[in-house]
C-alpha cells in the first residue's frame, strides 16, 4: 500500500487538439500557457490556453506558415512575457504575444531547430537575457535579443567532423552575470558541456542513446544536478558540482522504465530535487535525487571526486497512450504543470503532496 | 478487514487533498488574473552587456580611469580642483541611472498605487465582516506598498481602534495627519483613542480641530459635549482612571444605573455589618496596613524602576548565633517534652526552630534582657560549636534526602556533628534515602567525614558505607564528578578498609571500579 504522504499524479484537464503538439509553456505570471505545434496541412500555430476552474479556453491563436518546434519564455522578463520559437525551417523568432506580431526573427540555422532554451530574462544578477538552439545542422547558437541577425556564440562542429543532430539543449550554472554553461545532447549519444564565460568546451561524454533532453535542477545556481534523458528507457542524473579531470562528473543511471524514449525531464522548481520524467509510453514518473552522505570524496589522487546519490521513485502514472513530448511545470504554483503528448491532447496535471517531500 | 479500511481511508485521504488543491488552484488563478492585469506596460532592467560586445568595450572601459596623481607630486596635487571631482563621483553615482529610470519609476509607481488601493478595498470588505486582524494585514500592505497614502492609515487606526489597541490606533490617526491635517475621520478616530486613553484634553482639541473644518459635525459635537462633561465632573480624577468602553456605550448605561443604586439600601443590614471576610480584608482591628492590590493600565503605571529589595539568606540554625543560643536552648527542650519519642520527623522540628530564630531575631530588638534567665546566661557564653553538640542528642537518622539534606545542611561547618550524624545512618539504606537525589557536593563532603572521623563508623564500617553510596541511583554518573582531592580520600579509605577492617581484595576491587579509581 501506499505511504500516506506520496503524491498523487491526476489529470485535471484534457482537451484534444486536432494537430500535432510539441511544446508547451507556462506563461509566466498568468494561468495561461502556449501550446505550440504544427497543422496537419504544414503550418504551425501557437495557442494561448487559459484554465478557469477546471476547464480550459483558447484565448488566442496565431498561425504561421512554418510548423514551430519548440519554444521558451526563458530570456524574457515577466512583464514582457515574450515567446522565443523555433521551427522546422530553421526560424528563431521572438514573439509579443499581446500584439501577435514578431519582434525578432532570425534564420541562421539551416534545419530545424530540436530545442530552444532561454535564461536571463527574470532573474536579476543573472546574467544577460540569451537563448540557445540547438539544430538537426549540428550547431548550437546562444541568442541576444538585443543583438540582431547574429548569434552571440556559435558551437559548431569543426569542419570535415561529421555533424550531429542536436536534440537537446539548456542552460546552467548562471549565478552570476559572467558564468553560464550550455549543455548539449545529440544524437549519438554526445552530451557536451559548453562554458559561456571561457567560452570553450568544459566536459563532454557518450551516454550510448541519443540524448531527448537536458535539464539543469535549477538554472541561477552553481551548478548542482544535470539531468539528460536518452533513448531506450534511459536516463542519467549527474552531480556536476564536482568535476574530477579523468572520471568527470558523478552519476545515476536509470534504465528501469521498459519503454523505448524518456522524452523529457523536468524538475520541480519548488523542490530542485524532485523531478518528472516522461516516457514513451505516456507513463509520467516522478522521481527523488537522495543525496549521498557525503557528495564528494578525494580519491587515491587526491583529487576531488563526486559521489553518486540514489534515485527513488516517489510515483508512476500513465496519462497518455502516446508519448508525452513535453512537460511543464507552473513556477508559481506547486504541483501544476502542463503536458503536450503525440496523442494530440494537452493536459493540465496536478500533483498532490509535493510540499511533503 | 483492516487493510481494506486503510485502503479506504487512503482514497479518502487522497480525494480530500485533491479537492483542496483544487480549491486553491482557483483561487490562485483569479490571483494570477488580477496580477497580470495589474502588470503591463514597460520594463526597465539593468543587464549586462551583450555577449560579443563585451570584448570590444572592455578595453575602452579599462583606459577611462584617469592617472592617478603620485602623492609626491605637489605642484599637481595644487592644481586638483577637488571639489570638481566630488562632482564627478556624485554624477557617475546618480547621474546616468536616474536619468534613465525616470520615466519607468512613474510607471512602477503607478503599479504599486493600484495593488495598494487593492489591498485598501480588501481590507475595506474585512472591515464590514469586523474581521480586523485580516484587514490589518491588508492595510499593512497597502502602507507598504505606499507609504504616503494617509487613507490607509487612518483605515488601519480604526481597526486597531475597534481591537482596543488604543495607543496603535492613536499612532496611526497621528500618522495619517502628518499626511493630511485636515483628514476629519482620522481626526475623530484619534480623539476617540485619546479620550478612551484618558487623556481628555488632548481628545478635546482634536475634536476642536474638527469641528473647527466641518462646523456642523453633529457627531463630534456630542462627543467632545461629553467630554467636557466628564472633564468637569471627573477633573483631574479622569486622568488616572480612563474607562474602557466608548463614550456612547457610557451614555446608554448611565441612566440605567443610577435606579439601581437607588435600589441598594433595601438591604442596609450587610453594607453596616461588615462580613468576618471584609473585616479580614481590610485589616480592621488587626494594626496593619493592607496593601491592595493596584489596579492601573500599563501606560499610567509609573515609570520609575523597581526597586530592588535585598534579600539575605538566613540559613537554618546557622544565623546570627550569638543571638541565639538562649531561645535555641529552650526550644529543644521544649520540642523534646512536647513530642517526646513519636518519631516526628526532623524537619517538622527544624522549621519550628527556623520560626523561634526568626521571631528571636526580631525580638532581639528589644534587647536582650528579656530573655535572661540563670541558665541562659551562662548559655549565650557558649561557643556555637558545643551548642550545636547538644543538639546531637536529638538526631534523628533521615527518612528521605529531603530530610538528610536540611539537617546536613544545618550542620555545616560542624564536622564532628556531621559524623555523628552519618554515623546514625543505616548504610545499607543509603540509596533508600537518597534515591536519586544525591549530588556530588554532598558525596564529596560525605568522603570528607568519613575520611576525618574514622573511628565514629568503626561500629558500621566505612566499608559498608562505601558501598551504600555505590548504591544510590544514578551513581555512576556522579562518580565522574569526583575530584582528585576526593579520590585521594577514596584511596586513604579503601586503604583503611582494607587494613583495618579487614576488608576482602574483591570488594575492595569492585569498589574500586564503581568509584571509577
Amino acid at each position: 500500500m501506499e505511504n500516506q504522504d506520496t503524491p498523487q499524479i491526476i489529470t485535471h484537464i484534457e482537451h484534444n487538439l486536432n494537430h500535432s503538439l510539441f511544446d508547451c509553456k507556462w506563461i509566466p505570471c498568468s494561468a495561461k500557457f502556449v501550446v505550440i505545434g504544427s497543422l496537419p496541412k504544414g503550418s504551425g500555430t501557437i495557442e494561448i490556453f487559459e484554465i478557469t476552474s477546471g476547464e480550459i479556453k483558447k484565448v488566442k491563436d496565431i498561425e504561421r506558415p512554418n510548423s514551430f518546434k519548440c519554444a521558451t519564455f526563458g530570456a524574457s522578463n515577466d512583464v514582457e512575457r515574450r515567446l522565443a520559437t523555433g521551427d522546422f525551417k530553421g526560424t528563431l523568432e521572438i514573439w509579443d504575444l499581446e500584439k501577435s506580431c514578431q519582434v525578432y526573427i532570425t534564420k541562421e540555422h539551416t534545419d530545424i531547430i530540436n530545442s530552444i532554451d532561454g535564461m536571463g530574462g527574470s532573474t536579476v544578477s543573472c546574467g544577460a537575457p540569451e537563448i540557445v538552439t540547438g539544430s538537426r545542422d549540428g550547431t548550437v547558437k546562444v541568442w541576444d535579443p538585443r543583438q540582431r541577425g547574429k548569434p552571440v556564440a556559435n558551437m559548431q562542429p569543426v569542419k570535415g567532423e561529421t555533424k550531429r543532430d542536436c536534440w537537446a539543449v539548456s542552460f546552467g550554472n548562471s549565478y552570476n552575470d559572467t558564468e553560464r554553461i550550455v549543455v548539449a545532447g545529440y544524437d549519438n549519444g554526445d552530451l557536451k558541456m559548453f562554458d559561456l564565460r571561457t567560452m570553450s568546451l568544459r566536459w563532454e561524454c557518450n551516454l550510448k542513446n541519443g540524448v531527448c533532453s537536458t535539464e539543469f535542477d535549477r538554472k541561477d545556481i552553481p551548478m548542482n544536478k544535470l539531468v539528460a534523458t536518452t533513448l531506450e528507457g534511459k536516463f542519467h542524473v549527474f552531480d556536476v558540482r564536482t568535476q574530477n579531470p579523468s572520471k568527470g562528473f558523478a552519476q545515476v543511471l536509470d534504465s528501469s522504465t521498459k519503454s523505448g524514449t524518456v522524452w523529457v525531464a523536468r524538475h520541480v522548481p519548488q523542490n530542485r530535487d524532485l523531478f518528472v520524467s516522461c516516457a514513451g509510453n505516456g507513463q509520467v514518473s516522478l522521481w527523488k535525487y537522495e543525496y549521498p552522505e557525503q557528495r564528494c570524496r578525494i580519491d587515491s589522487q587526491g583529487v576531488a571526486c563526486g559521489v553518486p546519490g540514489k534515485l527513488r521513485r516517489l510515483q508512476r502514472m500513465v496519462v497518455s497512450t502516446q508519448p508525452i513530448n513535453a512537460w511543464e511545470w507552473n513556477r508559481d504554483h506547486l504541483g501544476l504543470a502542463v503536458a503536450t503528448s503525440y496523442d494530440q491532447n494537452v493536459r493540465v496535471l496536478i500533483t498532490t503532496k509535493l510540499n511533503l517531500q | 478487514m483492516e487493510r481494506a479500511f486503510e485502503i479506504q481511508k487512503q482514497v479518502r485521504d487522497n480525494a480530500k487533498t485533491f479537492q483542496t488543491y483544487i480549491t486553491d488552484l482557483q483561487n490562485w488563478e483569479a490571483e494570477m488574473k488580477r496580477k497580470e492585469a495589474a502588470l503591463n506596460g514597460d520594463f526597465a532592467q539593468d543587464l549586462p552587456p551583450v555577449r560579443s560586445k563585451v570584448k570590444s568595450e572592455k578595453p575602452v572601459q579599462v583606459k577611462k580611469p584617469e592617472k592617478k596623481i603620485a602623492s609626491s607630486n605637489y605642484s599637481a596635487w595644487e592644481k586638483f580642483d577637488v571639489e570638481k571631482a566630488c562632482e564627478d563621483i556624485d554624477m557617475a553615482e546618480i547621474g546616468p541611472v536616474s536619468l534613465d529610470s525616470k520615466k519607468s519609476q512613474k510607471e512602477k509607481q503607478e503599479k504599486l498605487r493600484e495593488e495598494a488601493q487593492y489591498e485598501k478595498e480588501r481590507g475595506n470588505a474585512f472591515v464590514k465582516q469586523e474581521k480586523w486582524d485580516e484587514a490589518i494585514k491588508c492595510y499593512n500592505r497597502a502602507i507598504e506598498l505606499v507609504k504616503d497614502d494617509a487613507i490607509y492609515y487612518a483605515n488601519r487606526g480604526l481597526c486597531y481602534l475597534k481591537k482596543d489597541s488604543l495607543h496603535q490606533a492613536e499612532t496611526d490617526c497621528t500618522e495619517a495627519l502628518k499626511l493630511d491635517p485636515t483628514y476629519v475621520k482620522a481626526l475623530q478616530r484619534r480623539a476617540t483613542a485619546r479620550e478612551r486613553l484618558g487623556s481628555l484634553r488632548a481628545a478635546s482639541n482634536d475634536l476642536n480641530e474638527v469641528l473647527k473644518l466641518e462646523p456642523n459635525n453633529i457627531a463630534a459635537k456630542k462627543q467632545l459635549e461629553a467630554i467636557k462633561a466628564r472633564m468637569g465632573t471627573k477633573g483631574s480624577k479622569s486622568k488616572s482612571s480612563p474607562t474602557s468602553e466608548s463614550k456612547l456605550f457610557k451614555d446608554i448605561l448611565k441612566p440605567k444605573v443610577q435606579p439601581k443604586i437607588i435600589e441598594l439600601p433595601d438591604k442596609p443590614m450587610k453594607s453596616q455589618e461588615l462580613s468576618a471576610l471584609e473585616k479580614w480584608q481590610s485589616g480592621l482591628g488587626e494594626g496593619i496596613t493592607v496593601m491592595r492590590p493596584v489596579k492601573k493600565p500599563p501606560h499610567l503605571r509609573s515609570k520609575r524602576a523597581l526597586k530592588s529589595i535585598p534579600i539575605q539568606e538566613i540559613p537554618l540554625g546557622k544565623s546570627s548565633p550569638e543571638k541565639l543560643p538562649t531561645r535555641m536552648k529552650i526550644v529543644e527542650i521544649e520540642d523534646n517534652l512536647g513530642q517526646g519519642d513519636t518519631n516526628n520527623n526532623d524537619s517538622n522540628k527544624l522549621k519550628n526552630k527556623s520560626e523561634e530564630t526568626n521571631s528571636d531575631i526580631k525580638v532581639k530588638g528589644e534587647g536582650d534582657t528579656k530573655l535572661t534567665s540563670p541558665e541562659s546566661l551562662k548559655l549565650i557564653t557558649d561557643s556555637v560549636v558545643t551548642e550545636k553538640e547538644m543538639c546531637v542528642h536529638n538526631l534523628v537518622p533521615p527518612v528521605n534526602s529531603v530530610q538528610f539534606m536540611s539537617v546536613w545542611k544545618n550542620l555545616k561547618g560542624q564536622g564532628g556533628v556531621r559524623s555523628k550524624y552519618l554515623s546514625i545512618i543505616e548504610p545499607s539504606k543509603i540509596p533508600l534515602i537518597f534515591e536519586n537525589a544525591l549530588e556530588s557536593d554532598v558525596l564529596s563532603e560525605i568522603l570528607q567525614i568519613l575520611y576525618e572521623d574514622k573511628e565514629k563508623f568503626r561500629e558500621k564500617s566505612i566499608t559498608a558505607y562505601l558501598k551504600g553510596l555505590c548504591r544510590v541511583k544514578r551513581f555512576s554518573a556522579l562518580a565522574m564528578f569526583l575530584s582528585t582531592n576526593d579520590k585521594k580520600l577514596l584511596n586513604n579509605l579503601l586503604e583503611h578498609c582494607k587494613t583495618v577492617e579487614k576488608c576482602k581484595e574483591e570488594e575492595i576491587l569492585d569498589l574500586k571500579n564503581k568509584f571509577e579509581l
